[in-house]
C-alpha cells in the first residue's frame, strides 16, 4: 500500500514538474494507440458492416475468425508482425521493424477484430428492414452507410473504447515489433516494464497510474458522447 | 401507374418463391394481395421495390423495368410490415424520407403535416420514434410512405399487430387515406376481410403461385379451384363450395347433414357447429336449438355455393 502511495506522490511531482520524457513517452502513446485505432475504425467498421449485413458464403466462418481475434493475446500478434518486418522477413525491406510505424502494424492489428465484432454487434441489433427502408426511400450507399452508422453509434463508440482499450494497455506487441528503444520507441507500457526491472517500482506505479488516468480521461470522454446519446 | 410481371421467376435456395408467368395490376387502384403464409406475397412487394432482383423475366413500373436506382426508388413509396425507424422524432423520420426526394422545405413541411392529419398522428410529430406504441407507430410508418405521393405505394401489412380498436379504426380510416395520397397501391395481408374492405382487386397467391386475379367481388363469388375457396372462407363439401357464413340449420337447396357438437350464443345470432364426415360446419340457428349429437339437416341457397365438378367425386347436396 506504502509503495502505491509513493508511486501516487511520484507521478504528482513528476506531472507538476513537467518531466520531458514522461510527456514525449505519454505523447507517444497516445500518438501510436491513438493512429492504430483511427485506422482499425476506418477498416473495421465497414468490414463489420459487411459482416453484419451479407449474406456469402464463410460469412460464419469470417465471424468465427473475427471473434477469435478479439481474444488473440497481443505478444502473439506482435510475434506475427515480427516475423513479417524483421529483416529476413517477408517485408524485411521496407526496414519498419523497430519503429512506430511497426508499433502502429501490430496494433491496428489487435484492434481491428475488436472494431469489426462490435460493429457487426452493434449493426445486427439494428432494426432488421432499416436498410431495406433507407434504400426505398432513395438513399444512396454512402447515404445509407451513414445513416446506419449514425444509428449504430452507441456500439461504435463501445467498438472505439475496446480498441483504444486493448492498444493502449497492451505491451507484448509494443515491446517485440517497437523495441522499446528509449525517445524513439517507449511507449507507457513498455516503460512500466522497464522501469520495474530497474526496480524503480516508484516511478513505474506513476507511469502506470499516468497510463490509467490517460485511459479513463479518453473512455469518459468517449462515454459523455455515448450517453448522451441514450438521454 | 401500371405494374407488370412478365415471366417472372424468384428462387431461394433453388427453391421458387414465386413465379408470375403474366400479371398486370392496373394503375389508380388499390390490389389487395391475399395469401397465407410462405406464399410469396412479401417477396412481391420487394420484387417491385427491386429489393430483390428476379431469376428470371421482369416486374415492369409503367413501361419501365424496376431497378435498384434513383428513377425506381422515386417510383415507389413502401410501408413494411414491421414500423422502422430512426433514431429522432416522428417529424424528423417523415422529413428524412422527403429530403432523399430532394423535395423543398416548405413543400416537406406541407406534406408532412397533411399526411399527419391523415393518419391521425399530427400529436407525435414531436415525439421520439422510438417510444411510440405500437399502433401509433403503426399509423407514422403509413404517413411516411403516403407523404411521399408516389406513383406506386406498397403496404405490407398495414395493419400488422394491431389492437382490435385501432384495426378497425385504420380499416375504416385507410381507403380515404389512399384515395387522397396514393394513385396505384398494392396492399399484402393474410386476412381476408382486410383485403375485400380495403381492395379493389384481389390477387390470391398460394406457394408463390397466382391462383386467382380479378376484381375483388368476382374473385369471391367465383373462386377457380377448391383450394383458393376454401382460402377465401369457404367451406368446402366434396365437389361444392359454401360461401361464408351462408349455411343455416333447416331444409335448403343445398342439403348436407351435420352431427351437432355444439351451440353458441354469438349475441346476434345462435350458431351451431358440428361436422359432416370429417368436415367442421358452422350453421345460423333461425328456429329450434339444437342440442349436442342431434343430427340436423344444414343448407344453403343455390346462389351461396360454387361447384368444381371433376375436382372431387362425393357428391354431398
Amino acid at each position: 500500500m506504502e509503495a502505491l502511495w509513493e508511486g501516487l506522490k511520484e507521478a504528482v511531482r513528476l506531472i507538476a514538474e513537467g518531466d520531458v520524457e514522461l510527456r514525449d513517452i505519454a505523447l507517444r502513446t497516445i500518438f501510436v494507440s491513438g493512429i492504430a485505432t483511427l485506422l482499425a475504425m476506418m477498416a473495421g467498421v465497414p468490414l463489420g458492416y459487411g459482416l453484419a449485413r451479407g449474406r456469402f458464403r464463410g460469412r460464419t466462418m469470417l465471424l468465427g475468425a473475427v471473434n477469435t481475434g478479439m481474444g488473440m493475446p497481443p505478444v502473439v500478434m506482435g510475434l506475427i508482425v515480427w516475423l513479417m518486418l524483421v529483416r529476413s522477413g517477408p517485408f524485411g525491406d521496407l526496414d519498419l521493424i523497430y519503429t512506430k510505424r511497426a508499433m502502429v502494424i501490430a496494433q491496428f492489428l489487435i484492434a481491428t477484430p475488436l472494431v469489426v465484432g462490435f460493429t457487426a454487434a452493434a449493426v445486427q441489433s439494428l432494426p432488421r428492414d432499416l436498410p431495406d427502408l433507407l434504400a426505398v426511400l432513395g438513399a444512396g450507399r454512402l447515404r445509407s452507410l451513414l445513416l446506419l452508422v449514425r444509428e449504430a453509434q452507441l456500439g461504435l463508440l463501445a467498438a472505439i473504447m475496446a480498441g483504444f482499450g486493448a492498444v493502449v494497455s497492451e505491451v507484448g506487441a509494443s515491446m517485440t515489433v517497437g523495441g522499446n528503444l528509449q525517445g524513439n520507441t517507449r511507449v507507457l507500457t513498455t516503460a512500466i516494464v522497464t522501469e520495474t526491472s530497474r526496480g524503480n517500482n516508484d516511478r513505474a506505479i506513476a507511469l502506470g497510474i499516468i497510463l490509467l488516468a490517460m485511459a479513463f480521461l479518453v473512455n469518459l470522454l468517449l462515454t459523455m458522447v455515448q450517453q448522451r446519446r441514450v438521454r | 401507374m401500371d405494374v407488370t410481371f412478365r415471366g417472372l421467376e424468384f428462387r431461394r435456395s433453388g427453391r421458387v418463391v414465386l413465379a408470375l408467368p403474366g400479371l398486370r395490376l392496373a394503375s389508380g387502384r388499390v390490389t389487395a394481395v391475399l395469401g397465407p403464409n410462405g406464399s410469396g406475397k412479401t417477396t412481391m412487394l420487394r420484387l417491385i421495390a427491386a429489393l430483390e432482383r428476379p431469376d428470371a423475366g421482369q416486374v415492369l413500373l409503367g413501361e419501365r423495368p424496376a431497378r435498384a436506382d434513383r428513377e425506381t426508388r422515386e417510383t415507389i413509396a413502401y410501408a413494411f410490415q414491421q414500423a422502422a425507424f430512426l433514431t429522432g422524432t416522428v417529424r424528423a423520420n417523415l422529413d428524412l424520407a422527403l429530403r432523399l426526394r430532394s423535395l423543398p422545405a416548405a413543400e416537406r413541411a406541407a406534406r408532412i403535416e397533411q399526411a399527419a392529419a391523415a393518419c391521425g398522428i399530427g400529436h407525435l410529430l414531436d415525439r421520439n420514434a422510438h417510444r411510440v406504441s405500437g399502433g401509433e407507430g403503426q399509423r407514422a410508418n403509413l404517413a411516411r410512405a403516403l407523404c411521399l405521393r408516389a406513383p406506386i405505394t406498397l403496404l405490407d401489412e398495414p395493419l400488422h399487430g394491431l389492437d382490435r380498436g385501432t384495426r378497425e379504426a385504420l380499416l375504416a380510416e385507410l381507403p380515404g387515406m389512399l384515395r387522397t395520397f396514393a394513385s396505384t397501391t398494392i396492399l399484402v395481408t393474410h386476412e381476408r376481410d382486410e383485403a375485400m374492405r380495403l381492395g379493389d382487386d384481389l390477387v390470391v397467391l398460394m406457394e408463390g403461385r397466382l391462383r386467382a386475379y380479378g376484381e375483388k367481388g368476382e374473385v369471391f363469388r367465383a373462386p377457380p379451384d377448391r383450394e383458393v375457396a376454401a382460402f377465401l372462407g369457404y367451406t368446402v363439401l366434396g365437389d361444392a363450395a359454401i360461401r361464408p357464413g351462408a349455411l343455416r340449420v333447416g331444409r335448403g337447396d343445398f342439403e348436407v347433414v351435420m352431427r351437432v357438437e355444439g351451440v353458441g350464443d354469438m349475441g346476434t345470432h345462435l350458431e351451431a357447429w358440428g361436422r359432416a364426415g370429417e368436415t367442421l360446419l358452422r350453421a345460423m340457428v333461425d328456429g329450434d336449438r339444437p342440442v349436442p349429437d342431434d343430427e340436423v339437416t344444414v343448407s344453403a341457397p343455390a346462389s351461396a355455393v360454387v361447384r368444381f365438378p371433376g375436382e372431387h367425386a362425393t357428391p354431398s347436396g
